[in-house]
């Protein structure tokens, strides 16, 4: 029958889309392993070595609150290189060269992220008729003067979560009495998609960072938090904005943007790193879509930026970073002209994708394309069998019926 | 006011032998002419403003109801399922009522209170932080909306049969449009201006807003006292009956009900189910998924209404010239379905679906409900209406709450793909009732001039 047909090809469809992703999220494993302060027992600072084995390469994340947080995002070519740390050096104050892989020739590419101050202003709601309004900014927190928790009691091994947790150690205003500013870090052995909210899918090239703010002191009646966030590339490379909008909001309701910072192509593949985001924070512990806080970026600052030292960024690239380095710098605001989503629960707590090789994208579900293939494939097979129905009856009816005068 | 001439219509014929003829009134005054008849019409028309206007106060408001009583999606579509679930009963009732218990009079009047105490509870909720009012109060609202619509049928029907009775329905359901469109504009534009009063946002922001939507009912309620004193007034002039729906309601018939109409009940159900709710929705999905500002995305969210409004009549009398109306259906089914998923699936300007869809949306209503009167014999008709209108209601409330659900955790694409869903099932029972029609040799798709001949031949037989 042609109904077969018809019933038959989406299936098909929906067979291969399953095959897809199945390849996709199960495809590549990489071993993962996080070690807290490698080399060292000082527990004074916070340096996470998270390193993720392949099969034929190996990728170094390195995390630490020496200064503002940062990551350093290496990739080697070689499934057994190691990261050494000369610990004396790093704390002292020229830390250039404390921080190399080993064999360093096994290095294909490096860069770092590093967020550097949350800014605080007004951003009440302003009547469309002040156009050439000027946010009203409160002093910064400069991430770099927190005072950052010991690591290691937020170290979870099997979920590979760990927790940087920092309050501002000056705190003029008592901002930080209750409050806490932090960085969760979770690494992927595999790719996947989050269980929560935004729902980022990831790669086992990647890892999640999760910005949060949980009851901070807001300093006025409707303040907006900012976070910068500087990125650093080696010379010759840049990184770039882009903005890809999907129809597929399925995985984070109502959000259609995801924004990227992309390292500018170069020949190698896995030479591509990005950093990406939904356009979307969330207000409370359980991200829902009520609760979400919309986000928004400027233009990316490429202009003259410098990094303030020391930091691992120091340690690993050394301290020359204007002449050898293509240092960028973002903002990330978060909640628009209305709502005050933050004040009600002071919480806040944002989610960014860094990692290797091409972004992860969107694609529809199973359940979106079988239910489209089913809603669209019965109404067409119903006109065929219709079809042939009347086509016979019509010819019986035409023999047996006999002219009534 | 005055119609050019001195054209002169006697209302009804009955008047003149039973009444006693009363001295000459000015034109405007004298129920048999014309021009008094406009100013009754111009009554009936804003006798129902307010129950449109005050029905879609949600979907105008939705990111300020939502934001300011801190409720979900799901939530939040409860007041629109709050609203169709009296409803799915009253349908049976609301001619009953009107005809038997409270006579048209005293039931327009009690359902436009209805109206009016629903829409204060509803703003009386929001001023008073308390969400379960609000939906207590789109309760009572619904309880008098829908017979109110019923109660201004009647009112047109008694003062408007044999003569402009069709105009007079399209312009009623114009002016129905008309309110809901002048909603959907201008709520928003009244809640910043309140917020400015004000000096913030937050429930009573909000409870203040609707309250001075609440006006509309008020409005509408004075119409209904002033046509009751009216058509009082017409009584004794002119002798006449107080009008009637002459609707006939038995619950028995529904096992009669043939397999045709049960199909054309699906196509109803399915079909309205994913506009409705979506237009409940509509205005945030404009400014989340087209980046809309909120004044564009009220005006393209009630572009459905304003072409509805204009193209009914348009369509109405095409379909009556042609007839044809399951293909006529089948057409508007498809191109509803395209209209979804466009805006599902693609970032084009949505001003094009949209307008598609409020095309669409206006000829099946032609096409769809007239069809009923061809399957049903004529002492069930009001059954089978109420019967219709009842499993909207239900349906309605139903996928109104499902809907919510489906947004907050699924997002917009998973929403439009289930609307689209339910379009197919709609479509799937266009198609069976275009077979069964076939097979079972109805004359649903008979072109107007072959149903014209039969029925000639029909009255040249019972002329024999």
């Amino acid at each position: 029958m042609q109904g077969w047909g018809t019933l038959l090809l989406p299936g098909l469809c929906l067979l291969g889309s399953f095959s897809c992703l199945l390849a996709a999220a199960g495809g590549y494993r990489r071993q993962v392993t996080l070690q807290f302060n490698p080399g060292t027992n000082v527990s004074s600072v916070n340096l996470l070595h998270v390193r993720a084995v392949g099969r034929n390469d190996t990728l170094h994340y390195v995390w630490s609150t020496i200064g503002a947080p940062t990551v350093l995002l290496l990739y080697t070519r070689s499934p057994s290189s190691a990261l050494h740390v000369n610990w004396t050096k790093l704390l002292s104050a020229s830390p250039a060269g404390a921080i190399w892989i080993e064999p360093p020739g096994s290095v294909v590419y490096s860069t770092a992220v590093v967020f550097t101050k949350v800014f605080e202003y007004n951003g009440a709601n302003v009547s469309a008729s002040s156009k050439g309004w000027e946010k009203q900014f409160y002093p910064a927190y400069d991430l770099a003067g927190f005072s950052w928790q010991n690591l290691n009691r937020t170290l979870n091994q099997t979920a590979l979560t760990v927790t940087f947790q920092g309050v501002d150690t000056s705190d003029p205003g008592g901002a930080f009495r209750n409050g806490t500013i932090s960085f969760q870090v979770t690494a992927y052995e595999q790719g996947s998609r989050d269980g929560h909210l935004p729902r980022l899918l990831h790669t086992a090239n990647s890892s999640k960072v999760e910005f949060i703010m949980d009851k901070v002191a807001p300093r006025g009646n409707s303040s907006r938090f900012l976070l910068e966030v500087v990125t650093v590339e080696e010379k010759g490379r840049s990184k770039r904005l882009r903005s890809t909008w999907s129809i597929d909001d399925e995985f984070t309701p109502t959000i259609f943007e995801m924004a990227q910072l992309v390292s500018e192509p170069c020949n190698d593949s896995i030479g591509l790193s990005f950093f990406q985001w939904k356009t979307t924070a969330y207000g409370s512990k359980n991200a829902s879509r009520e609760n979400a806080i919309r986000c928004h970026y400027d233009p990316l600052q490429t202009s003259n930026r410098t990094l303030p030292g020391p930091s691992i960024v120091h340690a690993y690239f050394g301290e020359d970073l204007g002449r050898n380095l293509t240092v960028t710098a973002i903002n990330i605001s978060f909640g628009g002209e209305d709502g005050e989503v933050y004040a009600e629960k002071g919480y806040l707590s944002w989610s960014a994708l860094l990692g290797f090789g091409v972004p992860p994208e969107d694609t529809f579900s199973p359940l979106v394309i079988a239910i489209m293939a089913v809603a669209l494939g019965t109404p067409v097979v119903l006109l065929v069998a219709g079809g042939v129905v009347v086509l016979f009856t019509q010819r019986k009816r035409y023999s047996e019926y006999e002219p009534i005068n | 006011m005055e119609p050019g001439g001195e054209e002169e219509r006697a209302l009804l014929d009955s008047a003149d032998d039973r009444c006693p003829q009363r001295k000459a009134l000015p034109a405007l005054c004298d129920p048999r002419r014309l021009a008094h008849r406009l100013l009754v019409l111009a009554f009936m028309c804003f006798l129902g403003f307010g129950s449109y206007f005050c029905y879609d106060n949600p979907a105008a408001l939705q990111t300020q109801v939502q934001g300011d009583m801190k409720v979900n999606t799901a939530t939040f579509m409860a007041l629109y399922a709050w609203y169709s679930w009296p409803n799915v009963v009253l349908c049976f009732f609301g001619g009953f009522l009107i005809d038997r218990v409270f006579g048209i009079r005293l039931g327009t009047i009690i359902f436009s209170s209805f109206v009016c105490v629903g829409q204060v509870i509803f703003a009386m909720g929001a001023l008073l932080n308390a969400f379960w009012l609000m939906e207590a109060g789109r309760f009572v609202f619904g309880i008098g909306g829908e017979s109110l619509a019923v109660a201004q049928n009647a009112y047109a029907v008694s003062w408007f049969k044999g003569k402009e009775l069709n105009l007079v329905f399209g312009l009623q359901l114009s002016m129905a449009r008309i309110g809901s469109t002048v909603n959907m504009n201008i709520m928003g534009w009244i809640y910043s201006r309140v917020q400015d009063l004000l000096g913030s946002t937050g429930y009573s922001t909000l409870g203040l807003t609707l309250m001075i939507g609440g006006v509309t009912c008020i409005f509408s309620l004075i119409c209904a006292l002033t046509l009751a004193y009216l058509d009082k007034r017409a009584e004794k002039i002119l002798c006449k009956e107080q009008g009637k729906t002459g609707e006939v309601i038995k619950l028995t018939d529904v096992k009669d009900f043939s397999l045709s109409l049960w199909l054309i009940f699906i196509v109803c159900v399915c079909y309205y189910v994913a506009v409705f709710p979506f237009i409940g929705l509509g205005k945030v999905f404009f400014i989340e998924k087209f980046r809309f500002s909120s004044q564009e995305a009220s005006a393209i969210n009630s572009i459905v209404y304003i072409i509805s409004a204009p193209m009914s009549p348009v369509f109405g009398f095409l379909v009556d010239k042609l007839g044809r109306n399951i293909i006529w259906v089948l057409v508007a089914v498809v191109a509803t379905l395209a209209s979804h998923i466009m805006l599902a699936f693609t970032f084009w300007n949505p001003w094009i679906a949209m307008c598609l869809l409020g095309v669409a949306y206006s000829l099946l209503a032609c096409a769809l409900w007239p069809m009923v009167a061809f399957v049903v014999p004529e002492h069930q008709l009001g059954t089978a209406y109420g019967f219709m209108q009842s499993i909207q209601n239900l349906g309605l409330a139903i996928i109104a709450i499902a809907a919510g659900m489906i947004l907050d955790s699924r997002g917009y694409l998973f929403l439009e793909v289930f609307f689209s869903a339910c379009i197919c099932l709609s479509l799937i029972a266009v198609v069976m009732l275009y077979f069964v029609n076939h097979l079972t040799g109805g004359d649903l798709n008979w072109s107007a001039k072959k149903r014209e001949k039969l029925q000639k031949l029909a009255a040249a037989e019972k002329e024999i």
